[in-house]
């Protein structure tokens, strides 16, 4: 064979030692210690199988379920953080973010708080079906919706509405029982005090802990009730809490809170990086969001062919992803809000609706990607999963 | 028959790259990725008004429309150049330690070393003959191994043989007596993660060589346009692609491949396979032990794993000026190590007094993020090893301890910047290795120590037949070198099959 070139370079015989020593004593490498995916699991795992171990009634309308793993232990996650938890119902496969709202600093188990709604297939469908012992499938704890020390401030102004309570659940005790370095303000938004879970747990704790401060506040108070009533406003923020300055605010709960209280917090000149919003689900009723197109109704319904998959029924009120559900195709899905990307697909043709805030990336945008968890068909549609 | 002619298990760089240069010529290709988007490395994620690069700093071997570098050269041939848009970065880099020096090198080599003479005075003549060297090294090196003249020879190419094996170490010692400067003009060390004293001096002349002649690049949109750009193009040569959907086995029999088996379990068969994961997972995890041939073991026991990266992804609530940032590219230093420090504080799990590299977006791109804010990546490496034998319940805490070290380094040369911080997201060696599903978290593959670089890599062959591998751990790591892998990956395959 030809000599190569580089066997002529000064310091050549050198390497080519210690090439022949490496190999001699270098590292064997081992399927069971240096592979990522089992390291990754521990902390990331991208799915988990969870038995229900009991049911606690919270409300009249809300139930927590207490969650164990089928294979402990649980990943660790930052209190604020959700699972998307993956059930069946009437035949149909489809998952849900549920924030837990037990705290991070016990890993036996995850709380999670559910409010019945009107038509929440899901919810509904864990309030009344399921029962100790079942078992769910969940994806690992997502979300971005938490407490970052390197630039927010030791004090947490969060604002919660109705069921929105339970990510501030899990911050609230992690903070109390950790003897954390923060103080926290709850301003807490119900339309009548029987909808206020966990009322009584947050009046103990703001009794019991200086760092802590509840403020319900109802919309449709009884005769009599001598606590803040209405909305949340920006005023009644200021006149709680006083200097708003060294705070971060944090908001979680219904679309029509954020439309009302993020304006109001933004009056009071808190810069966007101090007003972490979580995201939650899509609107109820896509038809009223302002962009919605006047010419479609949302009961309208269009054909979407999935290359390769079949031809399938979507109705434009409702977000594509749940058209794909219903006929059988199963799409990873985690935040359900427009934001993680993993329902992302193909739009080869036709016109969808996305609405403002979905964070769609800039190329994904100019190469015909939509989050189909937030995309409502407008046309006869063709994609591509 | 066979499904496909090539599958193809990974859409990171080299994965892309050769699938769109096999299906423009015909080839059935499906590309497989297991994540919701194409790019390993070359990704982004957004986080409210801001999308984030995940790893592009500067993009090597564009060139000029006008005089075009290798790998626009090879963009054009793919048919991706005209969905993306470039622009070029209008300085090398800042060199910053903070009260002890603060220099700006632009991609002009006479300013280059005027710049470094003004502040080390006392070694002018060292610096010119520095940088003359490195440009005549790096010339002969093309000269022999890009152009392949036939008739290399010691006496035509003098500089060649005789720096080609020395270490930076070596050279800088030779030139250079303050260890200031000596650690200022090597810290692009951090590009290919091996410190000075054991990283192969070749690497430094051809880098400054290559940002000097070519310039550096930034691409609008980030690295996901190139990806999804490149994709689009493999989708519209007929490749078929498919995400959320990772391989498990990866079948060999008789010392030949016959295809994949996919997660959901579906077996595909192919006449080849393109591997783009790394050659421990290919080989261990997903041909199996017993499969594999006793000498990609004994060849693959003479590499160690690179290191990993610590990054912070910031978004600020003003423009780039508001807080003094006027450079792509700065390179924040706590001190002059180069030698077996800067390796075992990289060993260490905490960020502490490790040179930082910062990458601002917004200087050649004041679009890259809304009007009005300024997008940040400031990167160090470590070894994923310790954060390996962290117990996950002490992640978080240790995740936000580096990543406050890092931001109170970035405030001594950036006063004030952390209240302007309207987005912050951390990624430690775990979430390198959670999305790349490289060991330990190694962004650059198998260490490059000099037996193992230049002409010692791995390269893209296998003894089983109908196997290929490409990506930053055959060749050299990063943008260009893995783009390019994946063509010459291509090519191999369209020569094996005949087409």
């Amino acid at each position: 064979m030809k000599k190569a070139v580089f066997e002529d370079f000064d310091g050549y015989r050198e390497v080519a030692a210690a090439v022949e020593m490496s190999r001699k004593l270098g590292v064997n490498y081992s399927p069971d210690t240096d592979l990522a995916d089992p390291y990754i699991r521990r902390l990331h795992p991208d799915r988990m199988r969870l038995r229900v171990s009991d049911v606690f009634d919270e409300t009249s309308s809300t139930k927590t379920l207490r969650l164990v793993a089928e294979a402990p232990p649980l990943p660790p996650f930052q209190a604020g953080q959700y699972i998307a938890l993956s059930v069946e119902v009437d035949g149909v496969r489809t998952s849900r973010p549920y924030s837990i709202a037990s705290p991070p600093n016990q890993l036996g188990f995850y709380d999670i708080t559910v409010r019945r709604v009107a038509d929440g297939v899901v919810s509904n469908y864990l309030l009344d079906c399921v029962e100790p012992g079942d078992v769910l499938e969940s994806s690992g704890p997502a979300g971005t919706f938490y407490y970052n020390p390197i630039f927010h401030k030791k004090t947490m102004v969060c604002i919660a509405g109705g069921s929105g309570i339970t990510p501030f659940m899990s911050m609230i005790r992690e903070v109390l029982e950790c003897g954390l370095d923060r103080t926290i303000h709850l301003f807490y938004g119900n339309k009548s005090f029987e909808d206020i879970i966990f009322h009584e747990t947050l009046q103990w704790l703001s009794e019991r802990f200086e760092r802590f401060h509840y403020y319900p506040v109802i919309e449709e108070p009884p005769d009599g009730y001598e606590g803040s009533r209405g909305l949340i406003t920006g005023r009644l923020v200021k006149e709680t809490i006083g200097d708003l300055e060294e705070k971060t605010y944090y908001l979680c709960g219904p679309r029509g809170m954020y439309d009302f209280c993020v304006p109001e917090l933004e009056g009071l000149g808190v810069p966007k990086g101090r007003l972490r919003r979580e995201a939650y689900g899509t609107p109820a009723d896509i038809e009223k969001d302002p962009g919605w197109p006047g010419e479609v109704k949302g009961t309208d319904t269009f054909v979407v062919t999935v290359r390769g998959r079949g031809e399938f029924s979507a109705r434009a009120g409702e977000p594509l992803l749940v058209a794909l559900e219903k006929g059988g195709l199963a799409v990873p899905a985690v935040c359900r809000s427009g934001e993680c990307s993993m329902c992302r697909v193909r739009l080869l043709s036709g016109k969808v609706f996305q609405p403002a805030g979905v964070l769609l990336r800039k190329s994904d945008r100019q190469f015909g990607y939509i989050h189909s968890c937030a995309a409502y068909p407008l046309e006869n549609l063709e994609i591509a999963l | 028959m066979a499904d496909y002619d090539v599958v193809v298990v990974g859409a990171g760089n080299a994965g892309m790259t050769a699938s769109a240069a096999m299906a423009k010529k015909g080839l059935k290709v499906l590309l497989l990725e297991r994540h919701n988007i194409p790019g390993g490395c070359g990704t982004s994620f957004c986080r409210g008004r801001f999308e984030f690069e995940v790893a592009l700093h500067q993009l090597s071997g564009m060139g000029s429309p006008e005089h075009p570098g290798p790998l626009r050269m090879m963009l054009q041939e793919l048919g991706v150049i005209d969905d993306l848009e470039f622009v070029e970065i209008p300085e090398l880099f800042r060199a910053v330690m903070p009260g002890t020096i603060d220099v700006r090198l632009e991609t002009d080599k006479a300013q280059v070393i005027a710049e470094l003479q003004r502040h080390f005075p006392g070694e002018k003549e060292g610096i010119e003959k520095f940088f003359d060297l490195a440009f005549q090294f790096a010339t002969q090196m093309l000269s022999v191994f890009y152009f392949k003249d036939p008739d290399a020879s010691r006496d035509k190419y003098p500089i060649l043989y005789e720096y080609a094996f020395k270490t930076c170490r070596e050279v800088l010692d030779s030139f250079f007596s303050d260890p200031l400067l000596k650690a200022v003009v090597s810290v692009y060390w951090g590009y290919i993660g091996m410190p000075p004293d054991r990283l192969s001096f070749a690497y430094l002349a051809i880098l400054y060589f290559s940002f000097i002649e070519f310039k550096a690049y930034h691409v609008k949109g980030g690295s996901q346009a190139m990806s999804n750009a490149i994709v689009n193009k493999f989708l519209s040569y007929g490749g078929e692609a498919r995400f959320h959907c990772g391989v498990r086995k990866i079948e060999v029999a008789n010392g030949e491949v016959k295809g994949v088996v996919t997660e959901h379990g579906e077996r595909i068969s192919a006449k080849c396979v393109l591997s783009n994961a790394s050659p421990v997972a290919t080989y261990l995890q997903l041909i199996g032990p017993d499969h594999v041939p006793e000498q990609v073991h004994v060849e693959m026991r003479g590499r160690s794993l690179s290191m990993s990266g610590f990054t912070l992804y910031i978004g600020l609530d003003c423009e780039p000026g508001e807080l003094g940032i006027r450079d792509s590219t700065s390179f924040i230093m706590s001190n002059t190590e180069i030698g077996e420090k800067v390796y075992d504080q990289m060993r260490k799990l905490h960020v502490e007094d490790d040179l930082l590299v910062l990458s601002c977006y917004n200087i050649a791109d004041p679009d890259f993020s809304p009007k009005g804010t300024t997008e940040l990546n400031l990167v160090t490496l470590k070894f994923g090893e310790p954060w390996l034998r962290l117990p996950p319940t002490e992640y978080f805490r240790e995740k936000y301890r580096s990543a406050e070290n890092m931001m109170r380094n970035l405030e001594r040369v950036y006063p004030g910047i952390r209240d302007r911080v309207e987005e912050l997201e951390v990624g430690t060696p775990l979430t390198h290795m959670r999305y790349l599903g490289h060991p330990a978290g190694a962004i650059y593959g198998f260490a490059q120590h000099m037996k193992d670089s230049l002409f010692f890599q791995p390269g893209g062959g296998s003894p089983i037949q109908g196997l290929h591998l490409a990506g930053g751990w055959s060749g050299d790591p990063g943008f260009q070198p893995t783009l390019e892998a994946g063509k010459a990956a291509a090519n191999s395959i369209l020569k094996e099959l005949g087409a």
